[in-house]
């Protein structure tokens, strides 16, 4: 169970099968109608689920979607034994929290340039805090994460 | 309610090794619809999860699958 663990491309895709099977049962039984799509990028699966309309307006918000996540990264994992890093997007929660994280580091930055020697950033995951770090680093400021395990959190100073 | 207990089937089955020995069972109870969860008990860690980590990402997808009714979940342990 190593993050670090060098995964294939073909592991990855297996695991996107498994998790796009497992997501369209669970969206069927729901009767919502919802279209998958798979991309890989940087060595993660990232499964987007579409719809028109609002039928995914519930399972959008941010707490459903990291709850989802975590159900289908551990059903994932239960059929390969292997840790399994895969990003869900619901309805464009990915660019909506990408948006809030944006407005994070933003905040932040303000209250570096009002004197503050740092400014610290609630827990995150580390796909998120991955996010923080390279929004920071555009700003020309410079970004730790500290922590350990659901408290690790990403800690910005002046550059 | 069918609906939702065939989505929690679907969700546990899916986490757990041992998946014919999953049940789940709606109830009424004064504080509204309760689905009962029971599991082999080898598999009540997996369902729970470190923390109750798991339990609570079950309990908040079927919250949010359940548009128009307030429902629990109940993990039913074995043991007790």
């Amino acid at each position: 169970m190593n993050e670090q663990q060098t995964v294939t491309i073909a592991e990855i895709e297996e695991e996107s099968e498994l998790a796009a099977d497992f997501i369209e049962e669970l969206l069927d039984i729901a009767d919502l109608d919802g279209d998958l799509e798979i991309e890989i990028s940087e060595r993660r699966a990232i499964i987007s689920v579409s719809a028109e309309e609002d039928v995914l307006i519930d399972l959008s918000k941010t707490d459903a979607v990291t709850a989802l996540q975590e159900i289908v990264r551990l059903v994932v994992q239960n059929k390969t034994g292997r840790y399994s890093r895969l990003v869900l997007d619901i309805g464009g929660s990915r660019k909506k929290r990408e948006g809030e994280l944006a407005r994070l580091v933003e905040r932040a930055v303000e209250r570096l340039d009002a004197g503050a020697s740092f400014a610290e950033l609630p827990p995150m995951s580390s796909y998120e805090r991955k996010i923080i770090h390279s929004l920071v680093a555009e700003r020309g400021y410079s970004s730790e994460s500290k922590g350990e395990g659901a408290q690790r959190r990403t800690i910005i100073r002046p550059a | 309610m069918t609906k939702l207990v065939a989505a929690v089937e679907h969700i546990v089955k899916g986490i757990v090794q041992h998946p014919d020995d999953v049940q789940v069972a709606a109830r009424s109870s004064a504080r509204g619809q309760v689905l009962d969860v029971t599991v082999n008990p080898k598999d009540l860690g997996r369902v729970i999860g470190r923390s109750g980590k798991t339990a609570k990402a079950i309990r908040t997808v079927i919250d949010s699958l359940a548009t128009d009714e307030s429902v629990r979940v109940n993990i039913v342990d074995v043991d007790s």
